[in-house]
């Protein structure tokens, strides 16, 4: 048997490639996913306690070795534990979790990126919207938009605001005993008071006990944009929105 | 001589008053303090006395445990810490190295020591019992009590019991075989072990089919108490494994989710009463075992209350575990009512399927692990509820040694209907709420009741990067009524049990809250 140079071997280890990767494996992968990481990682791998496995981009370390370590190793600091699977089921898997990154949307959308930009300042999006710190806060922060959800998804959000609004922008309709109205986004509750974000008085904390009226509303305080946007202008909006990315980590 | 016997005799009384000297207060499971100089009419005056900050990132669910004027308690993942009970500043620090891989299903907890003497005992994560020297914290023996690489970790408090450590463990969720185990107090040595899953040929071994039972669960994860009088010992028993996927498991699955009374020399089962045959909702026998000499039915009878995760407050006869009251206490749609004997009429269409079904109690129960309390001046039984419903889900479970196995994806904090829940005082007599003290959230700490007429408890909610309702109050509340009295907000989880004691006159009330442990007392 002739020695292997250990040069090899090192790069080998370090930069290890996942040897597990047919549909047998895909799927044997997914069994134990749903048995052992789901409780955290969620069914489908959109998260949970744990965080989401769709994006492809993983904080601590994107490449199959990294994926490797992890989970047989579990990650120091945080609550993934280390698993007491094979490195075989461990690779398995690796090539599970690889078919759950969200595909397509590293195509750009058509549209004109740059008429885009203006819509977006001219059309009163920038009144409630922060773009890299420049915008206002009674929306949510669309810096990294182009990331987080599909051109689809942004383009449904623009024309039909309700469709789908994230918990964190549910909004509080209090009236106070004293006839006082307030409307604003419930930031926080508890069994003795309500904070909310208040679009003209700003961070208030109002007690329960001076309430007559509270509802939570689920719908986005947002109108829809489908008469304000002729069809080309939805798309160059969408193309601009799109090009917001979460820069990403070196490995 | 008369002086010395009167001194000897409140010396004692007074010691059982001052000190916080197991895990539930005393061997009945009542967490009731006899200290009284908080009360209702002072309650409102309550202030930090003082604060002791852990180097954490794990929850603390430790109760800690004070002998004259030292405090015992332990810091999450299995360290152990003595300190000034006036002052809170520590003496001395045990800190475990452990291995790198260890799997506990919720977090790295640990619930708090038991003290006997110049001992202090601590059950730890990696599934060893240690003894340390109560004035130095060095090793005395330290044990292997089951092997982690198999799914077993130790969190629950031991309990002493005359020369002996009881120690349960932890693992419902990776598959073990519950045990319940003694341990010479000098030595380390073993004495007995109860398994709570029988082998083949053992009684209740026909509620099991194939090897089944290898893997049944049925771990004993929460202190227990004492009868010292029948010399009997009381505990509770976890979920069978896997949790939501009861196919590979056909039968009642004895003793999972039951209370079982051992002989405390051989530790051999005088009796059992299983709450929830056959258990596809995970819902451990968990809870302190509330043992009251009481009225029954004009009778008096030496008794146990139990309000189980199941939604269901019981009592027991605890001469021989004979059923005799099950009463809910919280919203439930699983149970139509009881047999007789006391087994309950199970509704159709209540298992978990793999698309979800929707039942109450949820996953985390209509009660769980945290403490109830018992108060012999009201005669009320305390506890904290949860009103919320679960969508139960059946998935697959295959077992590998080590790793989870529950057979699905339960969903706990359902985020449209996130529940709420309450302190509720019962009348154990019927098992009819008597007042409740409703809150936003679910609140993850047991009560305690002291003989100031006063109930503590705290809210709830742990810290998550969702906007999930989390909130921190601890107050206090009119035993009788119900009526809050006074309470703070400490910003931080609260998963763990009230305790209170006395140093050099001064009652102390005690919550952990986020990483830090917070003593209040009277100005």
């Amino acid at each position: 048997m002739r020695p292997i140079p250990i040069a090899l071997l090192l790069t080998a280890a370090c930069m290890a490639q996942n040897p597990h990767t047919t549909p047998e494996d895909v799927a044997a992968g997914a069994k134990i996913f749903r048995s052992h990481c789901a409780d955290c990682h969620g069914l489908t791998g959109t998260g949970g306690k744990g965080p989401d496995l769709t994006t492809g981009v993983f904080y601590h370390g994107s490449s199959d070795t990294a994926l490797l370590n992890n989970i047989s190793d579990g990650i120091e600091g945080t609550a993934m534990p280390g698993q007491f699977f094979s490195p075989d089921q461990i690779w398995q898997v690796v090539a599970y979790v690889r078919t759950l990154a969200v595909k397509g949307s590293l195509k750009a959308p058509p549209g004109d990126r740059i008429s885009g930009e203006q819509l977006f300042k001219t059309k009163g999006c920038v009144n409630c919207h922060l773009v890299k710190g420049q915008g206002g806060i009674n929306g949510p922060d669309l810096s990294h938009i182009g990331s987080q959800r599909p051109a689809e998804a942004i383009r449904k959000s623009i024309v039909e605001p309700s469709a789908e609004v994230d918990m964190s922008y549910w909004q509080a309709d209090i009236v106070l005993e004293n006839g006082t109205p307030y409307k604003g986004i419930l930031l926080n509750e508890d069994t003795y008071n309500v904070q909310m974000l208040h679009p003209a008085k700003g961070l208030l904390t109002l007690p329960k006990r001076d309430f007559r009226k509270f509802e939570i509303v689920k719908t986005s305080a947002m109108p829809s944009y489908q008469s304000h946007l002729q069809p080309a202008e939805l798309n160059d909006l969408v193309a601009y929105l799109w090009t917001l990315q979460r820069p990403r980590r070196a490995e | 001589m008369k002086t010395l016997i009167f001194f000897a005799i409140t010396g004692v009384l007074l010691c059982a008053q001052n000190d916080w000297s197991t895990y539930s207060g005393a061997y009945n499971g009542w967490r009731h303090s006899t200290l009284d100089q908080i009360n209702r009419t002072n309650a409102g005056n309550l202030k930090v006395a003082w604060v002791y900050q852990m180097p954490i990132t794990e929850r603390i669910e430790s109760t800690p445990l004070v002998v004259d004027g030292i405090m015992y308690l332990t810091e999450p993942p299995s360290n152990v810490v003595a300190l000034d009970a006036e002052t809170g500043r520590p003496y001395w620090r045990y800190r475990r190295s452990l291995p790198a891989k260890i799997n506990v299903c919720c977090g790295q907890v640990n619930r708090g020591v038991a003290v006997s003497g110049d001992r202090v005992f601590v059950g730890t994560v990696d599934g060893h019992l240690v003894a340390l020297h109560a004035k130095t914290g060095s090793v005395l023996w330290d044990v292997e009590v089951a092997e982690p690489k198999n799914g077993y970790s130790v969190t629950g408090a031991p309990l002493i019991v005359k020369d002996m450590v009881i120690s349960g463990v932890s693992g419902g969720e990776y598959g073990v075989r519950g045990f319940l185990d003694a341990y010479d107090m000098k030595t380390g040595q073993r004495r007995w072990r109860f398994w709570t899953i029988p082998e083949p040929g053992q009684p209740g071994s026909e509620s099991w089919k194939g090897d089944a039972w290898k893997h049944g669960g049925g771990p004993t994860w929460v202190t227990g108490s004492f009868d010292a009088e029948q010399n009997l010992i009381v505990w509770g028993t976890g979920n069978p494994s896997p949790d939501w996927n009861g196919d590979v498991r056909p039968g009642d699955n004895l003793y999972t989710d039951s209370a079982i009374a051992l002989d405390a020399d051989t530790g051999k089962l005088k009796w059992h009463y299983q709450f929830v045959p056959h258990d596809t909702h995970d819902w451990d026998a968990v809870q302190v075992p509330v043992l009251v000499d009481g009225d029954w039915q004009g009778q008096r009878r030496k008794l146990v209350y139990w309000a189980h995760r199941n939604g269901f407050f019981y009592v027991l006869d605890r001469t021989n575990g004979q059923f005799l009251l099950g009463k809910a206490f919280a919203t439930q749609t699983w149970n139509g009512g009881f047999t007789k004997e006391g087994r309950p009429i199970r509704k159709p269409n209540i298992d978990p399927i793999p698309e979800g079904r929707y039942i109450w109690p949820g996953v985390q129960g209509a009660t769980n692990w945290y403490s109830p309390s018992y108060s012999p001046q009201t005669g009320f039984f305390y506890l904290t509820a949860w009103e919320n419903k679960g969508l139960y889900r059946k998935g697959d479970a295959e077992y590998i040694a080590g790793n989870r196995y529950i057979g699905s994806v339960p969903e706990i904090d359902l985020p449209e209907e996130p529940g709420w829940g309450a302190i509720r005082a019962l009348n154990p007599k019927t098992g009819e709420r008597v007042w409740e003290h409703k809150m936003h959230t679910k609140p993850w700490s047991g009560v305690l009741s002291t003989a100031g007429r006063l109930v503590f408890g705290s809210t709830g909610g742990w810290i998550s990067r969702e906007k999930v309702a989390m909130e921190s109050y601890f107050f206090a509340l009119d035993a009788e009524s119900g009526k809050e009295l006074w309470r703070i907000n400490l910003g931080g989880t609260m998963a763990s049990n009230p305790m209170s004691y006395s140093v050099k006159g001064k009652q102390y009330v005690v919550m952990p809250a986020g990483s830090g442990i917070f003593a209040f007392a009277l100005p």
